[in-house]
């Protein structure tokens, strides 16, 4: 038997080799892949780019000096249509794993799973806030023309024009973060982006209608108190004195929006790793 | 062998057996399809639930008003409870072609546009009895408001017949617009994501280019017509918020007062012009 010892140690190891496992730069490079090589990817970033321009030029022609709406209004009032896409395209990440059943290969690949979401949401940070500061980029373009005529021009002095434009990046990176959580903890698209869209928009749409004490505690406690950012001081002065709720000032809606950012987010990784996938 | 030739003889050819795929048949299998998933009835307990409960809460809350009439608060939960028609008919319209069905009912089928036919008429009987199921559990939501402060609801008075047949003629209009986009589209994340921008965010988009602002003093300008207005109200979105409104209203701020049955014409117009681009779809194109 001795003759077979130094046999066995010459023969190479056999299983998977002695290179380190899936490393997180490795997992970031495949989701960025994944993310990249499906056509309707930069598709949809295109449409919410001319989306949120077009929308911005059309309000812009229809906005006037005594309106009280000031230039930083004007330049991220595209948003309105541009949040969909913000929505879509994190559901879409966060989704598609589950609908191709990939989820099958990635999570083979991956077995601590958490990984991969930590990996999309660094993904779909960078997608979504390239995205919107294009997004911004053309809506400032589109309504160079309505700015010069009748609609107020773009003006840094007044309070909280700066807040207004980097606030579209940051609430539209919080809105495709948000779609991500719920696709990733839903793991169907129709159901994330429904969800995505009452949470955002239609609830606080609705509320709107009904203002009260009740009515207005919820408004402030949705992800939709989020869009305050995209209000400059005097129209969140405006705001928070016909409230008969919280008054949340200029930051409290992006407070809440990261808090549910963050809670749902941290539901789906429970039951990513929890819970079985199919 | 003649023993064997004999009965193969006496049974009927294929094509004498049955009366190949009639349209009645068409649409009995469009209904075993619809009614045979969970997520149909889902979406109509929701749809209901979601209308009863906003209405309740909308008519308790405005029920210390001075000016308090129980019926205008009938249509407030519509606002949510609409998108459960537009889900259930989005997912129907591009189901077919998402789980590969299409490939054994196209080949039973082979003009195919009798599916769509058929699909249209089972989502409208079904979306009928939700959209009567849905009005009679608002019209539950506001009794308690009403008892609450010794009102009659006169559900048979004034425009308060016409605002709840609005009301069923929404959830319809929605569901058959949601399966035109679904049938047109064939995708479900495409279809929905357009069904939404085009009916639920455009309509307040237009909403906020066609308002015609406020006079010096701050007060609302007398009705006018703006041009962004007259371009909204022949969109789909303004013709459904339009049906629910009365009859004696002035309209939205800055469109034309062409009131409920006026949008539901267009409604209407857009929910034939979109299947029939989708029939025609359907016909020309290859289904894969």
């Amino acid at each position: 038997m001795t003759t077979l010892t130094p046999r066995a140690a010459a023969r190479p190891s056999r299983g998977a080799p002695a290179r380190p496992g899936v490393t997180f730069p490795r997992v970031l490079a495949a989701e960025w892949t994944k993310l990249t090589s499906v056509v309707s990817n930069p598709w949809l970033a295109l449409g919410t780019v001319v989306a949120a321009a077009l929308t911005a030029y059309g309000l812009g022609l229809f906005v006037r000096a005594d309106d009280g709406r000031s230039g930083s209004w004007v330049v991220v009032s595209g948003f309105l249509l541009a949040q969909i896409g913000f929505l879509v395209l994190g559901a879409g990440v966060g989704t598609s794993d589950h609908t191709t059943g990939t989820a099958r290969v990635t999570f083979t690949a991956v077995p601590r799973r958490q990984p991969v979401l930590a990996a999309q949401v660094v993904v779909t940070t960078v997608a979504a806030a390239v995205t919107a500061a294009l997004a911004l980029g053309a809506s400032y373009l589109a309504t160079t023309g309505p700015r010069a005529g009748e609609a107020p021009a773009l003006d840094p002095a007044v309070p909280g024009t700066l807040r207004v434009l980097v606030g579209f990046v940051v609430v539209g990176v919080a809105f495709a973060l948000l779609g991500l959580g719920l696709g990733a903890l839903l793991r169907r698209p129709a159901d994330a982006i429904v969800t995505g869209i009452v949470l955002t928009f239609l609830l606080d749409f609705f509320l709107q209608g009904n203002p009260g004490r009740f009515t207005d505690t919820v408004r402030a406690l949705l992800p939709s108190a989020g869009r305050r950012l995209l209000e400059d001081d005097a129209a969140v002065a405006v705001l928070d004195a016909a409230t008969y709720g919280p008054q949340l000032g200029p930051w409290g809606g992006g407070a809440v929006l990261a808090a549910w950012v963050v809670l749902v987010l941290g539901a789906a990784a429970y039951r990513l790793a929890r819970h079985d996938v199919r | 062998m003649s023993a064997t030739t004999m009965p193969r003889a006496a049974r009927p050819a294929a094509g004498e057996r049955s009366g190949g795929p009639t349209f009645g048949r068409v649409v009995a299998a469009e209904w075993t399809k619809l009614t045979s998933l969970r997520s149909p009835w889902w979406t109509a307990l929701v749809t209901v639930v979601v209308a009863g409960a906003i209405s309740y809460m909308s008519a308790t809350a405005s029920s210390v008003d001075p000016g308090f009439e129980p019926t205008h608060d009938l249509s407030t939960g519509l606002m949510l409870a609409q998108l459960g028609p537009l889900v259930l008919g989005v997912l129907y319209g591009a189901g077919e072609f998402r789980t590969g069905a299409f490939r054994t009912t196209f080949t039973l089928v082979p003009r195919r546009w009798p599916v769509l036919a058929a699909q249209a008429v089972v989502l409208t009987a079904f979306t009928l009895v939700l959209g009567v199921v849905t009005v009679a559990v608002c019209v539950a939501g506001v009794v308690p408001a009403a008892a609450s402060r010794d009102m009659p609801l006169r559900l048979t008075e004034g425009e308060t017949p016409g605002v709840m047949l609005g009301m069923v003629v929404l959830l319809l209009g929605m569901a058959l617009l949601g399966l035109a986009f679904g049938a047109l589209l064939r995708r479900t994340v495409p279809a929905l994501v357009t069904a939404l921008v085009v009916l639920v965010f455009l309509p307040v988009t237009l909403m906020m280019m066609s308002d015609p602002g406020t006079d010096a003093n701050g007060m609302a300008l007398p009705h006018s017509v703006t041009p962004a207005g007259a371009i909204s109200v022949f969109t789909p979105g303004t013709g459904i918020t339009l049906l629910t409104t009365s009859a004696s209203s002035e309209g939205m701020p800055g469109t034309p007062d062409v009131g409920p049955v006026g949008g539901g014409l267009v409604v209407g117009a857009w929910v034939v012009l979109l299947l029939v681009v989708a029939g025609v779809r359907l016909r020309a194109r290859d289904a894969r």
